[in-house]
């Protein structure tokens, strides 16, 4: 099991460094650098080659991913080409968010859309599946912006003042004592992954409770509840964990609509920012963080997929 | 130049004297003296590192600064410059102490610096020792950005903030009707150019430019692209300024004689190339609208939309056909920013030996009159000659709660009264 682990690590690894030369490549090809976008309109030669001296974007490319990377393998990432601060510092409180509206996303949409797709395999047919069914394919066919935004207009504008539209955060307070900021966010991200997640727990619970085991196991005479819970569940978990983890770390890469409309400081919106802005170091140490994140997870889940798998959790012995 | 007293030429206008007020205090407790501007004006032109003002004022000469007392200077000009006050008074130039540090900002004004977070927000505190009385009226200023549109409306709406601004102009009208919103509306000299490089192929024939100015109607564009916000122009800028030619007719769509120009000038079924950007509200909206208007006189446009970076990008300035931004500003100092051979924004490439003598013959006139009939022939060679489409003048939209009051409307350009802040209170 540790081989494995470190086995995975390893090449996780391997990945993000190709990835950090891919980041690098698609911002050497993008039109402009960092100092005609910072200068815009006021983009004079003289100024622009002044800003480009203090930048060191006179410098070769290669010698600044040299530079980037030597810095990297130290753990410093560098500062920011737009506002010169340093990135860690930059990004930290983004990241803190980002997690945070995935934990809280997470929390509401796990054991929601589990019991969901459960509820709706075990009445298959019925008309709480349909119902249950009709509800998630209207929410998967919404884009989440028109969900967040009728959300705000029910909730914080035009029917009741009961949430705050945009988050804003009191600054010095941690973000978890000001949750009310971040539920309208949360919420739209669930009702984005909740059909998907429910759909997927559905259909392998209905194919599990279609197994000549769980048959066997009703002819038994066991109580439905018992036969659900104890031996069709634990089985029909593999996809919906797999599924989670993809949707989770979907989430966890930002999702820059939902930061948009709630103007919620997260790692999406501020790397939309680092691409206009053409600020490498700040897209390097974002993208490599969301690969991370990817990797993680993934491997997370097929660690999970492992251990609920009894011929595969043997197989390690 | 606000903070100054007095501010006077010599008679050949290359020597300047200023007086400043008494008992402004800067934001750290020091009061501002001579050596203050001096170093300010000193910091914008520095040749390594030029501010966004230094190319309007090029004409100073570096070492030209003279103390006279704690309060007055005098600055020496390399060639007479008749409106150097109004120059010296552009957005861009401010006054900081001579300790200035970008990294804790210090200035005059009714706000003091507390803190910043890139994209995210700026906190700023009354400035006690203001010198307007009684301002401001307000403890403390907190800007917030936003990176959409929508979500800075919900923010007005639902009470999280009190003031936006750059509504989006269709959304000018939705916004006024809403209860407890107010929205602040401003006649502006603020305009969106569309601009022809005089040295390129096609537009290099001045009846080809002619032909396209033609094209324009003014007011459908003012309609479709502003949503009705603005005024229509006359393909001339700084409407406010006194020697501004209000006497040239107003030029209208004319697709016949625009028809006419482009045959004689062999450029029958013209097809160019217009590229635009969304580097301000309604820019893109009027490259649409001309595209269709030009269809009218079998001119075809082709539309190439890029995004910020590749406008600003290596072809800047460069572009044969694109377009442009600018606030209001009087004549003179648009001249040298855009319309000069050495001027930093020449996008059309404007290289007229006639025009450049009578700006040079104006920029020595103190004579407000004399000065005036110059600069209204200079404007007639660009009405007729010149590179840039100017179609209209945008209206500058901004939106307030109910609960504060005190914006007033500016013509500068400038959101939210030319951000006047200082007078805004609680209601």
């Amino acid at each position: 099991m540790i081989a494995i682990l470190l086995r995975r690590l390893g090449l996780g690894a391997v990945t993000l460094f190709f990835v950090s030369l891919l980041v690098f490549g698609t911002t050497q090809a993008l039109p402009g650098d960092a100092a005609q976008a910072i200068l815009g309109k006021e983009a004079t030669p003289a100024r622009l080659a002044a800003l480009r001296e203090r930048l060191h974007l006179d410098e070769p490319v290669w010698q600044q991913y040299g530079k980037w990377l030597a810095n990297m393998a130290r753990g410093d990432l560098g500062r920011s080409l737009a506002t010169e601060e340093p990135v860690s510092q930059l990004i930290a409180g983004r990241v803190g968010n980002s997690g945070f509206l995935v934990a809280l996303s997470a929390l509401i949409a796990i054991p929601l859309s589990l019991a969901l797709g459960v509820i709706s395999a075990a009445r298959r047919d019925q008309a709480i599946d349909h119902a249950l069914t009709t509800g998630a394919l209207v929410l998967a066919a919404l884009p989440e912006f028109v969900i967040g935004i009728a959300l705000i207009l029910v909730f914080a504008t035009n029917l009741v003042h009961l949430l705050p539209a945009v988050t804003l955060l009191a600054e010095g307070v941690p973000i978890w004592r000001q949750i009310d900021q971040a539920i309208l966010p949360a919420v739209t991200l669930d009702l984005a992954v909740i059909p998907y997640m429910s759909r997927i727990m559905r259909a392998s619970m209905i194919e599990v409770l279609e197994s000549d085991y769980v048959q066997m196991a009703r002819l038994k005479g066991l109580s439905p509840r018992r036969v659900i819970l104890r031996h069709a569940l634990p089985n029909a978990l593999v996809p919906f964990v797999q599924v989670t983890a993809l949707q989770l770390a979907w989430l966890a890469g930002g999702v820059v609509v939902v930061e948009f409309v709630f103007r919620y400081p997260g790692i999406g919106a501020a790397l939309v920012d680092g691409v206009a802005n053409r600020d490498l170091p700040v897209v390097q140490a974002l993208t490599l963080m969301v690969g991370g994140i990817y990797v993680l997870l993934n491997m997370v889940a097929d660690m999970a997929t492992i251990l609920l798998t009894p011929r595969l959790r043997t197989a390690l012995r | 130049m606000i903070l100054a007293e007095e501010i006077s030429p010599n008679p050949t206008a290359d020597l300047w004297t200023l007086r400043l007020k008494q008992g402004i205090v800067f934001h750290n407790g020091k009061a501002m003296t001579a050596d203050d501007a001096i170093f300010s004006i000193q910091r914008i032109i520095d040749p390594k590192n030029p501010k966004a003002g230094a190319a309007g004022l090029s004409d100073i000469d570096a070492a030209g600064f003279k103390k006279l007392d704690d309060r007055t200077f005098s600055i020496r000009l390399k060639q007479p410059f008749a409106t150097f006050d109004v120059q010296l008074g552009e957005y861009a130039n401010g006054i900081v102490p001579v300790d200035y540090d970008p990294q804790k900002p210090v200035g005059t004004g009714p706000f003091k610096f507390v803190s910043f977070t890139p994209g995210d927000r700026s906190v700023f505190a009354a400035h006690k020792q203001y010198w307007r009385s009684g301002q401001p009226y307000v403890d403390e200023l907190v800007i917030v950005d936003f990176p959409d549109d929508t979500a800075r409306i919900n923010a007005l709406l639902s009470g999280q903030i009190h003031a936006i601004d750059n509504v989006p102009f269709a959304q000018g009208r939705i916004l006024e009707a809403t209860p407890g919103v107010k929205a602040l509306v401003a006649n502006t000299g603020a305009w969106l150019p569309f601009t022809m490089r005089v040295d390129q192929a096609p537009f290099d024939d001045v009846r080809v430019r002619q032909a396209m100015r033609l094209l324009v109607d003014r007011k459908q564009m003012v309609e479709q692209a502003l949503s009705g916000q603005g005024t229509i122009a006359n393909d001339l800028y700084s409407p406010f300024d006194p020697a501004y030619a209000k006497g040239l007719p107003q030029r209208h769509q004319d697709l016949d004689r625009a028809k006419s120009l482009l045959k004689a000038a062999g450029h029958e079924n013209l097809e160019v190339e217009l590229v635009t950007s969304s580097v301000a509200a309604g820019v893109v909206e009027a490259a649409q609208v001309l595209v269709e208007q030009a269809r009218g006189a079998g001119v075809k446009i082709n539309l190439r939309k890029v995004d910020s970076g590749v406008f600003y990008g290596d072809n800047y300035l460069k572009w044969a056909f694109a377009q442009d931004f600018w606030f209001t500003r009087d004549y003179l100092p648009q001249v040298s920013a855009c319309a000069l051979p050495g001027s930093p924004y020449n996008e059309t490439h404007w290289d007229d030996a006639e025009f450049q003598k009578l700006i040079a013959e104006a920029r020595k006139t103190l004579d407000k009159e004399r000065r005036a009939a110059i600069l209204q022939d200079a404007q007639l060679l660009e009405y007729e000659k010149g590179g840039y489409i100017i179609w209209g003048f945008r209206n500058q939209i901004d939106a307030y709660s109910g609960k504060v009051a005190g914006f007033q409307p500016s013509r500068t350009g400038t959101p939210l009264g030319n951000y006047g802040f200082g007078a805004v209170h609680f209601v």
